[in-house]
C-alpha cells in the first residue's frame, strides 16, 4: 500500500466534488490507536481468546452446520463482537475529541467535513478489519471449516455492518459527553452481544427479544453465509428457518436510528462547545 | 491580495444572543449591536474584561457561530468561506488537541490538512518547538501547548490571524516568548486580530485597540487613546468633615476627574490624572491620609459603559 495510490484524488467533473483520503491523517490515526494498548487488547486479543474457549476446544465445534461446521459459526460471532467493539470506540473516541475542540481545531483548517469523515470511515474499517482477520486466522488454523465463499462474504459483512456501531459510539458519546460513557457504551456492547446471539445460542422468547436488538441483524446476516438462512436451536442442533426480511429489517433499523441520533446530537451542540 | 478598499474584517449591526439555561433570565445578549472594519495589516487588540462579548465576536468572525442579526464578511466573503480558503487562521484559547499525539506529529497532521502547506520544521522553529517536537501533547505545560497552537495556526500562511487571550495560563517569561514571536508574525504583513483582558498586552503590541463591555464597543482608536480612557486611578483621602460637600462639588467640576463620589467618610475620585488631583487634594483642599491606586480595567469598564462610551 503506498501513499500515492490512496492518496489519488478522485474527480468527479460533473460537479467538481472532491474526495481525498487524507492519509497522513489515517496513518496518525492508526498510530493513536496502536498506543492504546489496553483498548487494542480488549477489541483484538479477547475475541481471539474467547473464539478459542469457546469455538475451537469443545467438541461441538465439529458439528456439522450445512457444509461448515460450528466452530465457524462461533468464530464469526467472536470476531463481530470484536469488530463492533473496535468501531464503537473510534465513534466514541470522535465524540470526546469533539468535545475537547479537536473538531473546532479542524474547522479552522480547509478540511471540509466530508473528508474527515472519510478519514474516520477508513480508520474504522481498518480497525474492525484487525480482529476479524486475526480471529479468522485462528479460526482457519483451529478447525473452523467452511467453503471459502463463506469466509469472503462473511468477513465483508462484518467489516461494512461494523460501521454501524461507529455511529452507535459517537452517539453514545455525544449524549453523555464524558470519557466514561464511552466506556460505558463498550460495556452495553455485551449484554447486546449476549442478547445479539453472539456468545450463546438463544432460543424461546430469549431469541425473539434478540432479533429486536442491535446486534443480532448484524451477525445473522454475517453468518448467513453459512447458516443458509437459518437459526440453530441449542438444544436439538436443529436449524430453523428465518426470512431474510427480518434480519435487514433489523440492520436497517439500527443503522437509520442511529444515524438519526448522531446528526441531532451533532446539530445540537454545534456553536459554544 | 485584495485591495485596500475591502476591508479584511467587516461587522455591520452585529447581534448574538444566546438562551440563558436560566429560564427566568431568557436571552442573554452576548454581543448588542457592534459595527467594526479592520483593515489590512492592522494589529488590533479586542480589550474587554470576561463576558464583554469578545470571544464571540471571534467566534462569529471565524464561522463557528452565525450572527442572530447583522452582517459580517471576511475578506468580502463569508466567514465559513474565507476559512476554507486558508487565508484565515487562529489560536484557540483552551483544548483543541489531541493529547495523545506529540507535538511534531499535530503539526504535520494539521499540515497535512491545507493544500500548500509550510514546512513543518520550518512552523516548528518559528513557534520554538524544536526542543518539544517529540513529547506527547498530554506533557506539554499550558504556554508549550499554546506555542503548539500558535505554530498550527502558522501553517497556512495565514493572512490573518485571530488569538482569543492567546496567553491564558502562560507565566512571564512564556508569554514574553510568545510576544516576541508574534511580531515577528506581525512584521510579515499579516492582519492580526487578538482578544485579551490585560492592557498592557494591548499596550506593547496593538496600535489600535477595541474597547468591549457588555457586549458593545465602547472605544475604538489608537491603542495610546484608548488606554488614557481605560487606565484611570482612584485616589482616596480624608476631608474635614465641614468641607466635604464643597470639595466633592470642586471635585466634579473639574474635566479631568472621571467621577467623585463619598464612600464611608473618604473621598474618592476616579482620575485620568493622578498627580494634578493629588496635587490639589493635599495642597488648597486639606485632605489627609491619601491612597492612590491603578483603577481596574473592569472599574474602567464599568465608568465607560455608564457614560456611554468614549467616541
Amino acid at each position: 500500500m503506498t501513499a500515492t495510490t490512496l492518496n489519488e484524488t478522485l474527480t468527479t467533473e460533473s460537479d467538481r466534488v472532491r474526495l481525498r483520503l487524507n492519509t497522513t491523517y489515517y496513518r496518525l490515526e492508526l498510530r493513536r490507536i496502536m498506543r492504546d494498548k489496553v483498548t487494542l487488547f480488549f477489541t483484538v486479543g479477547l475475541p481471539a481468546v474467547m473464539y478459542v474457549i469457546f469455538g475451537a476446544s469443545p467438541d461441538y465445534g465439529d458439528d456439522p452446520i450445512r457444509d461448515g461446521n460450528v466452530a465457524m459459526w462461533i468464530m464469526i460471532a467472536m470476531a463481530a463482537y470484536g469488530a463492533v467493539s473496535a468501531t464503537t470506540g473510534i465513534g466514541g473516541s470522535a465524540a470526546i475529541e469533539r468535545m475537547q475542540g479537536w473538531t473546532r481545531q479542524l474547522g479552522l483548517t480547509p478540511m471540509r467535513p466530508a473528508e474527515f469523515v472519510a478519514v474516520k470511515a477508513a480508520t474504522a474499517m481498518t480497525v474492525a478489519a484487525a480482529p476479524i482477520f486475526i480471529v479468522f486466522a485462528i479460526g482457519a488454523l483451529t478447525g473452523a471449516s467452511a467453503p471459502l465463499h463463506v469466509w469472503v462474504l462473511s468477513a465483508l459483512v462484518l467489516v461494512v455492518g461494523a460501521m454501524t456501531f461507529a455511529l452507535y459510539g459517537l452517539g453514545f458519546g455525544l449524549a453523555l459527553r464524558s470519557e466514561a460513557a464511552v466506556s460505558a457504551a463498550g460495556g452495553a456492547l455485551v449484554v447486546m452481544a449476549f442478547f445479539g446471539n453472539i456468545f450463546v445460542p438463544l432460543n424461546g422468547w430469549q431469541l425473539l427479544v434478540a432479533k429486536f436488538t442491535p446486534l443480532y441483524g448484524y451477525v445473522s446476516l454475517a453468518r448467513r453465509p453459512l447458516t443458509g438462512g437459518n437459526t440453530i436451536d441449542p438444544e436439538t442442533g436443529d436449524l430453523i428457518p428465518e426470512p431474510l426480511w427480518q434480519v435487514l429489517a433489523n440492520v436497517s433499523f439500527w443503522t437509520v436510528a442511529f444515524a438519526i441520533l448522531t446528526m441531532v446530537l451533532v446539530q445540537k451542540g454545534r456553536g459554544r462547545q | 491580495m485584495t485591495t485596500t478598499h475591502t476591508p479584511t474584517i467587516h461587522l455591520r449591526g452585529v447581534q448574538r444572543t444566546f438562551a440563558s439555561p436560566d429560564p427566568e433570565v431568557g436571552e442573554v445578549r452576548a454581543v448588542d449591536g457592534i459595527d467594526l472594519d479592520i483593515r489590512p495589516g492592522e494589529i488590533v487588540a479586542l480589550l474587554g474584561p470576561n463576558g464583554a462579548g469578545k470571544t464571540t465576536t471571534l467566534d462569529m468572525v471565524l464561522g463557528f457561530t452565525e450572527p442572530t442579526a447583522g452582517a459580517i464578511t471576511v475578506f468580502g466573503m463569508a466567514p465559513q468561506e474565507a476559512v476554507l480558503s486558508g487565508r484565515v487562521a487562529a489560536v484557540l484559547q483552551t483544548g483543541g488537541l489531541l493529547r495523545d499525539l506529540t507535538v511534531r506529529e499535530t503539526v504535520e497532521l494539521v499540515a497535512s490538512t491545507h493544500p500548500n502547506p509550510d514546512s513543518v520544521d520550518g512552523v516548528i522553529d518559528r513557534a520554538g518547538l524544536a526542543a518539544i517536537q517529540q513529547q506527547r501533547v498530554q506533557s506539554c505545560s499550558g504556554g508549550e501547548q499554546q506555542r503548539l497552537r500558535f505554530a498550527l495556526a502558522l501553517l497556512g500562511d495565514p493572512d490573518l490571524l485571530v488569538l482569543d487571550e492567546p496567553t491564558t495560563g502562560m507565566d512571564v517569561a512564556a508569554r514574553h516568548e510568545f510576544w516576541a514571536s508574534m511580531r515577528a508574525e506581525a512584521e510579515k504583513g499579516r492582519t492580526i486580530v487578538f482578544a485579551t483582558h490585560y492592557l498592557q498586552e494591548a499596550e506593547d503590541f496593538a496600535e489600535r485597540t477595541v474597547l468591549m463591555a457588555n457586549g458593545r464597543i465602547v472605544a475604538d482608536g489608537p491603542t495610546d487613546e484608548v488606554r488614557r480612557h481605560a487606565a484611570g486611578r482612584r485616589l482616596s483621602a480624608r476631608v474635614p468633615d465641614d468641607r466635604l460637600d464643597a470639595v466633592l462639588a470642586e471635585m466634579a467640576d473639574l474635566p479631568i476627574v472621571r467621577s467623585a463620589v463619598i464612600e464611608r467618610d473618604r473621598l474618592v475620585v476616579e482620575t485620568n490624572d493622578s498627580d494634578e488631583i493629588a496635587r490639589l487634594l493635599l495642597g488648597s483642599l486639606g485632605g489627609t491620609d491619601l491612597e492612590i491606586e491603578a483603577a481596574s480595567l473592569e472599574t474602567a469598564f464599568i465608568q465607560l459603559t455608564r457614560t456611554g462610551g468614549a467616541s
